[in-house]
């Protein structure tokens, strides 16, 4: 019944985008600067039906209709009421459901907030977002089917991968996937642009806020993927350069650079077709990002599909995608003479576009590399962290220190006349880094270079913040980002250094002693709960230096349905630090392995960032309030 | 100029002063740089597999014996192929991926120096 109402909704929804395409076309050609009432009206019945549909699917999961395959292998009754709602989009078919219907609303809104736009431009922007949103309809109705039928319907379903039931990770992928979607907008709008010519300034303010809030969005996602991968693994860590989260990293520095240049274009009215690029780039690095998860191809924690046709699908997808806008890109592209002044604002942003289009090409290729020595050569390889950071984080310091000099450079034409300040500043952040180094603990020459750079980026941020102040043109969200990004890598810096790890094996009531601290087991419990069974152990870590006492209970949960086994962190934060104890039984043995980890300045981690992305929701505000 | 040279001097007195201890082997990082080869996705510091804890204490013994890290994972990658390290060994096969990263960078700073002409007088 569900079943057939969905593929109901969907196959309408397909030819209600053919009808779309069909109508913006006539209109094109009839004359009047309007676009007509009736393309309103299909769009938004079009937005209605793939808004029903989807909550068909999420309301399948609420009653457990196993008669729909996606719900039976991914749902089952025992399950909390809110991780049936989120199992919704926590497989395949069910997160491209949501892809689909972010992309549809998106497009209503495009087309109903962009009022003062040309019309060729809106209607350009309207068809080949109904071609995307065509493209997805017909992999979801021929590939992925979200409704699937299974027969006879079975009694009980196979149960959502524990790790998966996870608040952060219930919001991860709406979040994640505003950001992948928003930028389908302005690349459809960048293709528009070349199509009818509409560029410039025109250009900007119509993908203005899209960037905005794309950026803004997809920021939060990474970090509540990140806080659900610190809790609920059990590592201790929050970034591990797996394939799955770089995927996620992609269009978000694309995406940063295309922020930047935005201004130059806005400004100066320059780096236009650097722009559509950046565009281009972004969208498909977030269609190249779903190919690479979803396609099963990448050895990975998160890979929850493994099927090829697929990813060859999303491949072809891809390919088109990417000749078609290359080859309208190469007719359209004029060589504009744009020369800048070496020392000049718009030469600082091209240096932040190059720094994240090398973050982009690395991590790429780092993330790429083994599938093709693997095909070419049959040689297996493993690119992780280490990788990451040789390569990376000696880059971070350059940038960095760019990124503390270029907000305050002047346009067309900068002169250091705050050299001074510059050299006061670079003093004060070598002087915290002496401090910190000799007060506490030693540290690599690298470490050194990121807390100088880092500070230095802080403390030249607020500078900023003082003198803009002075001359009136206060810009907050610049503000607020770049020094929340400073403070970002700072903690990162400092909570790499300063971690505590040790790994022992334990019996109750055995104590455990080193450094400053004594880890007492003092009692281990059995619990029942809805849908799993628990082991709890309850260990005293005491602090002997501040007789300082608190009580952890780390888990091990025990699934039936699916059967697992999940380690259960138990962690303690505080302002300063964040206290975090796994444990794990051994086989034949009454001892239990015990990971104790002390991570100084975690939620500072998590402070930083959420900063970061709320300067892009703060721009959009002021944005908003500009358009009057 | 004495300004600027004693500047200088504090800086670089700083920056050495910072730097004077040495790091000994830190044990826990290199077990995150192992992959542990029966999980998926996970380094042997992070997994409770049997295979993860068996490699790490013919690690341990192997630093007992006063092995240097390059020497343990020569004998790792011996043992179990490249695939076992997330820190691909510079060869042949990872040429392209240790050197591409910079290559862009490089290109993308000649292409800005190119782009902003110097323009003094303007």
């Amino acid at each position: 019944m569900l079943s057939s109402i969905g593929n109901f909704l969907l196959l309408l929804s397909t030819i209600l985008s053919l009808i779309v395409i069909y109508t913006s076309f006539k209109n094109l050609n009839e004359k009047g600067n309007l676009i007509s009432k009736n393309l309103f009206t299909i769009c938004s019945l079009q937005c209605t039906f793939i808004i029903v549909s989807f909550f068909t699917l999420v309301f399948a999961f609420i009653i457990s209709d196993f008669s729909l395959v996606t719900v039976y292998q991914n749902s089952h009754t025992a399950k909390p009421i809110f991780y049936k709602i989120s199992g919704t989009w926590g497989n395949h078919e069910g997160s491209l459901m949501l892809w689909l219907i972010i992309l549809t609303i998106f497009s209503f809104l495009f087309l109903v907030s962009s009022k003062n736009k040309k019309k060729e431009f809106r209607i350009y922007t309207l068809i080949i977002q109904n071609l995307l949103i065509i493209c997805f309809l017909v992999f979801l109705l021929f590939n992925s089917n979200p409704f699937g039928i299974v027969t006879p319907v079975p009694k009980e379903g196979l149960g959502l991968n524990p790790i998966l039931q996870d608040p952060a990770l219930a919001i991860h992928p709406p979040l994640l996937y505003l950001g992948f979607v928003g930028s389908s907008i302005y690349f459809s709008a960048a293709i528009a642009s070349l199509l009818t010519n509409y560029s410039g300034k025109l250009f900007v303010n119509a993908i203005k806020k899209w960037v905005l809030l794309s950026w803004s969005f997809q920021t939060i996602g990474i970090l509540a993927g990140s806080i659900w991968a610190y809790y609920e693994l059990g590592w201790g860590g929050f970034w591990f350069w797996d394939p799955v989260e770089n995927a996620s990293l992609f269009p978000w520095f694309s995406m940063t650079a295309l922020l930047h240049s935005l201004i130059v274009l806005e400004k100066r009215d320059k780096l236009y077709f650097w722009v559509i690029i950046l565009c281009i780039i972004t969208f498909t690095s977030s269609v190249a990002g779903t190919f690479l998860v979803r396609s099963g191809v990448l050895n990975s924690v998160h890979t929850f599909a493994n099927d090829p046709s697929r990813g060859i699908y999303i491949l072809s997808f891809l390919s088109i995608m990417i000749f078609g806008s290359a080859i309208l890109l190469l007719k359209k592209i004029k060589s504009n003479n744009f020369v800048f002044n070496t020392n000049s604002k718009e030469t600082f942003i091209l240096v932040n576009n190059w720094f994240m289009i090398f973050y982009l090409i690395t991590i790429f290729l780092g993330t790429v590399y083994p599938i093709f020595t693997e095909v070419l050569s049959d040689h297996k390889i493993s690119v992780g962290p280490p990788f990451y950071n040789t390569v990376i984080i000696p880059v971070v310091v350059f940038f960095l220190i760019f990124m503390s000099i270029g907000p305050q450079a002047r346009w067309i034409k900068n002169r250091f006349d705050n050299f001074k300040q510059i050299v006061s500043i670079l003093i004060c952040s070598l002087l915290i880094n002496f401090c910190i180094f000799y007060f506490f603990k030693s540290y690599s020459v690298l470490s050194n270079l990121i807390i100088i750079s880092s500070s230095f980026l802080i403390i030249s941020s607020f500078n900023d913040a003082i003198k803009s102040i002075k001359k009136n043109n206060f810009n907050i969200s610049r503000i607020i980002s770049h020094s929340a990004f400073g403070f970002l890598i700072l903690f990162i810096g400092l909570n790499h250094n300063f971690s505590i790890e040790e790994e022992f094996n334990l019996k109750i009531g055995q104590i455990q002693k080193f450094e400053n601290y004594n880890i007492r087991f003092t009692n281990l419990n059995l619990e029942d709960h809805e849908n799993y069974k628990a082991i709890i152990g309850e260990f005293k870590v005491n602090n002997l230096d501040k007789n300082f006492v608190q009580i952890l209970k780390p888990e091990i949960r025990i699934y039936e349905k699916p059967s697992t086994l999940t380690y259960e962190a138990s962690i303690r934060s505080n302002i300063l630090e964040d206290y975090y104890v796994t444990m794990s039984n051994i086989d034949r043995s009454d001892y239990y392995n015990i990971k104790f980890q002390k991570k100084p300045f975690m939620i500072w981690i998590w402070i930083s960032v959420i900063l970061i992305s709320l300067g892009g929701f703060l721009r959009l505000f002021r944005h908003e309030n500009k358009i009057y | 100029m004495n300004k600027i040279k004693f500047i200088i001097s504090i800086i670089f007195f700083l920056f050495v002063a910072s730097n004077i201890l040495a790091a000994s082997i830190n044990k826990n990082e290199l077990f995150k740089n192992i992959r542990c080869l029966v999980c998926q996705g996970q380094s042997i510091a992070d997994s409770n597999s049997d295979f993860a804890r068996t490699v790490k204490l013919v690690i341990n013994d192997q630093i007992k014996d006063g092995k240097t890290e390059k020497e343990i994972y020569k004998f790792l990658v011996e043992k179990y192929g490249e695939w076992i390290v997330y820190n691909p060994p510079l060869n042949k096969y990872n040429f392209i991926l240790w050197f591409f990263p910079y290559f862009i960078l490089i290109i993308g700073g000649f292409l800005i120096y190119i782009l902003s002409k110097k323009k003094d007088s303007a």
